[in-house]
């Protein structure tokens, strides 16, 4: 009874031991084995790992990519034209201890801040040596790379490697914001008055285009007409000519009796004859005999 | 002793079955949820089970309480002990065993993986099916892998900001982009060990690199036709970018929910394409106009040229008939010269004296002469019409 009584205690003693003496390092982190305060080994492989129980502790640290976004910052390029910008930093703790001995107990909330100011800085540096227009549209990539090479430098001193920096919004501040909108409604009004004019210029062409063609078409046809006309005529001539020079005295004869007849019809004409004249030849020759 | 016997049997037999076919689930499904999934045992075993784990219970409250009067020192004599000593001791073994399985083996359904640690160290990723992670020396974790998980980002102010989906373009004017991105883990070892916080990586990346591709570009093509392009570009951008951190994510695609002009301003936008509408309406009126002027001038055209054609016809027949009447007459004519002359002569005559009023004036007679003749016209005229 007393015996088995102390090996439960035995038991639970080296229980104890071997558990606090071992420990793992998952793949997603790191550890400090700390003894009294003084960093005794740095574990950076995962396993399983020893230490010497209750004088020394663990302190671990996390090996992925962590992340920072820092608050939105105005920033004054070359033009002197303000803009907002929204940065964030991808960054890893590379080296523990001179994460640990930059930080203290702190840990990755006080790293952060002094992130923050650092990547702060390699904004203001870095954006404020070129002009609005290169932060805001092409050549964004290569200022992200410069920023990430300032930021990366300072930032060895907390133990840090800045895995990435990118710029989220570079956007005017919102004061500028409205002119913007009026830039952009101008030119969208000038856009649309433009449409128009070209609407109505267009219709005017095409209007005056069809007037001349349908013009064109009508006189050609017309100036046709006439040739057609003038054919005719000519042709009618050369039969009458033909026909009638044969004997023109008696075609002026004939013509003549014809125009008499159509010329001296009706109620209005009253004609004063002498009867010497041809037609009462006979009148006369009765009388006198 | 019987309990032994009894206890034995069935637990022995359920974990060798285990052990020898290892997709099958239903034991261990069984021990834990008591009568959840394990009708294949047969329904007599059930009742004896629930029977041991009880009676295991008291048994385990006597073992205690008798081990806390024991450390307490106030009962060392305690007769009872050695006498449910050995199977009570089999059935805390056999707890450890059920605990320890319950533990070690996991399922993974179909669109998920897990990853195995040994020790903490990444040691395998686990399939689909039942799988088996001795513990505590392998821990596992299980990821939904093939799930599209979806991020919305420039919808509705996340995190008090309005202005999230207000982006500005190369032209530098502002655009209001909503767009989603859909992804799932292509590589679950990495996703697990990259990223502390890939969601918000993944939105954080993807606002940057929509930003950086609509810095590149100007309005108007975001606006209509270029979509497409630029939703490929900003895809394969953040790909890049997540690969660059070794995230093991796969963005399977991005949706564009609204390109649209700010609310400022569409007005202005809808007024263009307004003026668009407009103008093609003007220049279709023109057409129209156009047409029917153009059909008109050949319709008269054609009426002219038809005319002058019937005009041409018309006088050549004449002209040819008139001939050859006149040919007609002449031939006769000339055979009988005089005759003919004299008749139509006085055809004429007759026709054109028979309607007409007429004076006759004989001047040479012996009665008129010295007499100046006075020929009233006018009343004569007048006489007539009366």
């Amino acid at each position: 009874m007393n015996r088995s009584f102390i090996f439960l205690i035995l038991f639970v003693v080296i229980f104890i031991g071997i558990t606090s003496s071992i420990f793992v390092v998952d793949e997603r982190e790191k550890a400090l084995v700390l003894q009294f305060g003084q960093v005794k080994s740095v574990k950076t492989e995962p396993g399983i790992k020893f230490k010497v129980p209750l004088i020394q502790n663990v302190v671990r640290y996390d090996d992925r990519i962590l992340s920072l976004d820092t608050m939105p910052l105005e920033v004054t390029p070359l033009d002197g034209r303000r803009l907002v910008v929204d940065a964030f930093a991808r960054y890893r703790i590379v080296d523990v201890v001179v994460f640990r001995k930059a930080v203290g107990t702190g840990g990755t909330a006080s790293a952060e801040v002094r992130l923050e100011r650092i990547l702060n800085a390699a904004l203001r540096e870095v954006l404020g040596s070129v002009t609005s227009n290169a932060v805001t549209s092409a050549d964004r990539v290569e200022l992200m790379t410069r920023i990430r090479d300032a930021a990366i430098t300072e930032a060895g001193g907390l133990g840090v490697e800045i895995v990435d920096v990118r710029i989220k919004r570079a956007d005017l501040p919102t004061q500028n914001l409205a002119a913007t909108f009026q830039r952009m409604q101008a030119e969208r009004e000038r856009m649309a008055a433009d449409e128009r004019a070209r609407g109505r210029e267009a219709a005017q062409r095409v209007r005056a285009l069809a007037d001349r063609k349908a013009m064109e078409i009508v006189s050609e046809a017309r100036r046709d007409a006439e040739i057609i006309r003038g054919e005719a005529d000519a042709e009618t001539t050369r039969l009458l000519a033909d026909a009638f020079g044969r004997d023109p005295e008696f075609y002026a004869f004939v013509r003549s009796l014809k125009a008499y007849e159509g010329s001296m019809t009706g109620k209005n004409t009253t004609i004063v004859l002498n009867p010497d004249s041809e037609f009462f030849d006979y009148i006369k020759e009765s009388g006198s005999k | 002793m019987p309990y032994k016997d009894d206890s034995d049997g069935p637990w022995g037999s359920g974990k060798k079955k285990d052990k020898n076919s290892n997709g099958n689930k239903s034991p261990w499904g069984g021990n834990s949820g008591n009568n959840g999934s394990g009708p294949g045992q047969g329904d007599t075993g059930i009742p004896e089970i629930d029977q041991i784990v009880k009676k295991g219970q008291e048994r385990l409250k006597v073992l205690m309480g008798g081990r806390g009067g024991s450390s307490g020192g106030s009962g060392p004599g305690r007769g009872g002990a050695p006498n449910f000593g050995k199977s009570t001791l089999s059935l805390i073994l056999v707890g450890i065993v059920v605990i320890w399985a319950f533990l070690s083996f996991y399922t993974v359904k179909p669109e998920e993986k897990s990853i195995e640690l040994f020790f903490g160290e990444y040691y395998d990723t686990g399939e689909s099916g039942l799988n088996f992670a001795p513990w505590p020396l392998i821990t596992h974790e299980v990821l939904t892998v093939t799930r599209e998980n979806t991020e919305d980002i420039g919808v509705g102010g996340r995190g008090g900001r309005q202005d999230e989906g207000l982006m500005l373009t190369g032209d530098e004017n502002i655009v209001d982009i909503d767009f989603q991105v859909v992804w799932n883990i292509s590589d679950p070892a990495k996703f697990l060990f990259n990223l502390a916080d890939p969601t918000e990586t993944i939105r954080a990346v993807s606002e940057s690199a929509m930003r950086e591709v609509i810095g590149r570009s100007e309005l108007s093509p975001i606006l209509n036709r270029d979509r497409a392009l630029v939703s490929a570009d900003v895809r394969e951008l953040i790909q890049n970018i997540l690969d660059t951190y070794s995230s093991g994510v796969n963005i399977v695609r991005l949706n564009f929910d609204k390109a649209d002009p700010p609310g400022e301003v569409i007005d202005a936008f809808r007024d263009v394409q307004a003026a668009e509408q407009e103008r093609d309406t003007l220049e279709k009126k023109a057409d129209a106009y156009e047409y029917q002027a153009l059909a008109q001038a050949r319709g008269e055209a054609e009426q002219l040229k038809q005319e002058a054609e019937g005009y041409k016809a018309r006088v050549i027949n004449e002209a040819t008939g008139e001939a050859s009447r006149f040919i007609a007459i002449y031939n006769e004519y000339v055979s009988a010269k005089d005759v003919t002359r004299k008749r139509l002569y006085i055809d004429s005559m007759e026709k054109v004296l028979g309607d007409v009023d007429k004076v006759i004036l004989d001047q040479n007679s012996d009665a008129g002469q010295g007499v100046v003749p006075y020929l009233p016209l006018n009343q004569l005229r007048t006489g007539s019409n009366n």
